[in-house]
Order: C-alpha cells, then structure tokens, then sequence
C-alpha cells in the first residue's frame, strides 16, 4: 500500500506541473483542442493512480510518462480513423490546415525543424520532445516509452539524426549551402 | 574519411552528445581526436550544433497559454466531480467473517460480507472498475465501531451514509424507513411498506433490503417476514440476521426454520408512544405489519417508549 496523498496534495501537483504538461501535449500533437483533452485526460489518470505511488516517486517523471502514453493512444486512434476514412473512400477531415494554432516561429529553420520532427516516427517525436523541450533524463525517457535507456538516447539520437539530415536536404535544395 | 566510414558512423552518437552537452569527457576526447583529422565529421559537429541552437530557439516560441487554463478550470471541475464519486476501501477480519467497507467522501457506500477468497477477488475486481482504491485507513474507525458493535459495546452505528449507488429513489426511501428502526427491534417487510407511504409494496421492500449496500448500518436484519419468520439475509446468510438479532436480544427459535419468539417480545402498536405485554389486548395476535417487537423493555425504553398503562409490563415483566 503506498502512502496516502491528502486531496490538497494533488492539487498542488495539479498547479506544479498542468502548465508543463500541456506545453508537451501540445508540442506533440500540435492541435491545441486535443492537448486541452489529453493533458486532462493525463491528470484524470494520475489522480485515479497517484495513491498508490511510492514516496520518493518523481512525480514529474511519472506524469509524462502518463500524458506520453496518453498521446501514444490518441495517435493510434487518429490512425485507425484515417484508416477508416480511407477505407471508405473518404478524406478523413483535415487536421489542421492553418498549422500548429498559429503561433509565431522565431525562424524559418526552426519551423523547418518543427515539420520535420512532426513527421518523426512517433517513438522518435515523443523521445525528442522530451528530452530537447522538457529536459527530462534518458531513464525517465525510458520509463515513458517502456523501453530502456539506451534505447531512449538512441530514439533522441535517430531524431536528431533526421533533423540534421532534413536541414542538410532542404538548403540544398534551396542552394544554401549550410556548411 | 567519408561519412559512411565505420569510425564516422561509430563517432556520430559522440558528436551528437557533444553537441548536446552530454558527452562523458571520454566521448568528448574521441570526437577531438577523430574530427581533427576528419573533414566530413567536423561538419557534421557544426550542423549538430547548429541544430541544437535552432532547437533551443524552437523551444522559446510561445505556445498558446490561454487555453491551458481553460483546460486547467475544466480539469478541476472534472477532478471534482471525480472525487465525490470516489470510494476507499479496505477488508476487514470480524466475527462475521471477512468485510469489505468502502466510504466516499460523503460517507460510507458499502459493507459487504465476502465468503471466500474468491468472492473477495471477484469484489475486488468488480470495485476497480468504479473509482475505488484500496486504502484501509481511511475506513479503519468504521472498521473499529463494527467491532465495538458486533461485541455489543455499541448499539448505534452513527455513520454518515453515502445512498447514491442505492438503485432507485423507491430503495433509498425503503432504506431510510428501515435505518429509523431502533436497535433490539423487529418488525415486517409489510411495516416498512406502509411506513414509507406504499402498503401493497411488501414484496419491493423486501427485494429492495435484499440489496441493501450498507447492512448493519442499515438495519435490514431487523426486518421480518410478516409470520415471524427470519426470511433471508444478504443472499444465503440467514445464520447472520439471527447471530445480529440475538446480540440485540431479539430471542430467535429454530433450527433450519429461524422464527423470532413473539411470545417472548414485547410490542408497540404502529407508531405508538408505549410498549406492551403481549397479553396486552389484542397486539398479541395483530398482523405484523402493525407492531415493532422488543426483546427486552430496556431495549424498548431505549427507543423512548414507554410502559403500556393498562398492562403495566413496568410492573409485570415478562421472565427473561
């Protein structure tokens, strides 16, 4: 039986990390309706969860392990509807035409990072996103994707890999040379 | 060296590292000693770099706040309603048995008997689905008045009730009706019926009791059939109703069929303020749905009743 965490307690969970937590959400899935749902959805899940955490748990590390494998499964519906869409000979809606909510990228190269990182396998996207925008360590990475550490630094590494390969295709292409 | 060389390839994960600021200084010296003589991997130690900066200025763009707290306002509310709905539980040894109770933050929602191992599996498995969590503590004093009163120290349990599993508005008022009826009491199915404003609904009553969630708290065992008989109890557990009436002193004869002693009882007419003998008139052979049994007149003085001032059972006890 782990500790019993008072109410008041998980409110302040609650109020330490919401905000992080749907930065990450957002970031992930790039649609900010869905991220409202989904950091929801993780706070549900770890209020249902949190009594039985022991009491030197990370909370912070488990939280994105829940909101992480929260968007694993909102991806895998989004791929059963396009499937269903497709299926029935439709296009399934279109997500997002306008881009990510419309927030303001500080450089083009940056943005281009964005497309590429959003075209990630998903593994990759998640263990990126983690590790460049929230700083959470290899070994929580791992926890969060259910995999070990090294392969949570690999998934950074692929992702970073791509990156670097994508910027290299893209000035070419727009005969700019980087190096 | 081309980038496809095998030590390119086995330094990339170096410059990466390096470029990220994780390199263990031994990685470090590895991507000083190969870059300085290779072209391509000090390129490719810059683009990382490079990468790096742009992903550190990726991660300064604003992203929308508005809607978090929207979405944090919404969460509260859902948390809330969350909570009222969630229960804590644990599992008790008593001399009944093994218990199961669980309380929201309302009051108590459920006492359970469980026979078995496997009932108590199956229970388990059946409240994880609801919002329950096992957490002993915060139903362990309910779990010591149980005990006070199963001892017979106690003879309230004056628990806060939480009825809103209760399966219809029809068994919360049955429910109600029947937590009214004092300890060391009987009367019918029928009694309860008429109490609640629907005579002819005998047979609801009883099906109602049948899934009382909180028994004892709720005293269903104190309800009868309109012969005396003790009818049933939570499923098969009639040896239970009679064990709790005998702690009251309710007297309770037989052996496979379990009948309360009317005989041996005293009695109180409807809603009367006075108990009787029951030679008193004709109470001894009224139906039951018009009395509520005593066992003992201190029970009966108990419940605020006084003695009957014709047959004076004051004066005239029955034997014990």
């Amino acid at each position: 039986m782990g500790r019993v965490m008072g109410e008041d307690a998980f409110e302040i969970v609650v109020a330490a990390h919401h905000a992080e937590i749907h930065r990450y959400v957002l970031r992930v899935t790039a649609r900010s309706t869905d991220a409202d749902d989904l950091s929801q959805e993780t706070f549900i899940r770890a209020f249902r969860a949190h009594r039985t955490l022991p009491p030197d748990a990370n909370f912070r590390a488990w939280l994105f392990a829940i909101a992480t494998n929260v968007c694993r499964n909102y991806f895998r519906g989004e791929k059963r509807r396009r499937l269903a869409y497709a299926a029935a000979g439709h296009d399934a809606p279109a997500a997002d035409p306008a881009g990510p909510d419309g927030r303001v990228l500080v450089s083009e190269a940056s943005g281009r990072i964005d497309a590429i990182v959003s075209r990630l396998p998903m593994k990759q996207r998640l263990a990126f996103t983690m590790r460049k925008m929230h700083d959470l360590d290899y070994e929580a990475i791992g926890k969060s994707l259910d995999c070990s550490e090294d392969s949570a630094r690999a998934h950074v590494f692929q992702a970073l890999k791509k990156i670097r390969r994508g910027l290299d295709e893209l000035a070419s292409m727009d005969t700019e040379p980087v190096r | 060296m081309s980038p496809s060389h095998p030590s390119c390839r086995a330094i990339e994960p170096d410059l990466v590292a390096l470029a990220g600021g994780e390199a263990t200084p031994t990685a470090a010296q590895a991507v000083q000693e190969h870059t300085a003589h290779c072209p391509s991997c000090r390129d490719a130690l810059r683009q990382y770099r490079a990468v790096e900066g742009l992903v550190a200025d990726l991660r300064r763009v604003p992203l929308p706040e508005v809607d978090s707290t929207l979405a944090r306002s919404q969460l509260a509310s859902r948390l809330a309603d969350l909570r009222s709905r969630m229960m804590s539980f644990g599992l008790f040894a008593s001399p009944l048995g093994p218990i199961l109770i669980a309380r929201s933050e309302q009051g108590v929602s459920m006492v359970e008997y469980l026979e078995s191992e496997a009932a108590i599996d199956s229970r388990l498995a059946r409240l994880s689905g609801l919002d329950a969590v096992e957490n002993p503590s915060q139903v362990e004093s309910f779990h010591r008045d149980l005990l006070d009163y199963l001892a017979g120290r106690r003879t309230h349990l004056d628990w806060p009730l939480d009825l809103r599993w209760a399966r219809s508005a029809f068994q919360r008022r049955v429910l109600e009706a029947t937590g009214r009826l004092p300890y060391g009491a009987v009367t019918s199915y029928g009694h309860i019926a008429r109490d609640i404003g629907a005579p002819s609904a005998t047979r609801a009553v009883a099906q109602a009791l049948r899934w009382n969630p909180v028994p004892i708290a709720i005293p269903c065992h104190r309800v009868i059939g309109s012969s005396g008989d003790l009818t049933g109890y939570s499923g098969n557990k009639v040896g239970l109703k009679q064990r709790l009436l005998t702690l009251e002193g309710v007297p309770v004869t037989g052996h496979r069929h379990l009948q309360i002693e009317r005989p041996a009882m005293y009695a109180r007419y409807q809603a009367g303020d006075e108990y009787c003998l029951p030679s008193c008139g004709d109470i001894g052979t009224m139906p039951m749905a018009d009395v509520t049994l005593f066992g003992s007149r201190d029970r009966a003085e108990d419940a605020g009743l006084l003695p009957c001032s014709s047959c004076r059972p004051d004066l005239h006890p029955l034997e014990a």
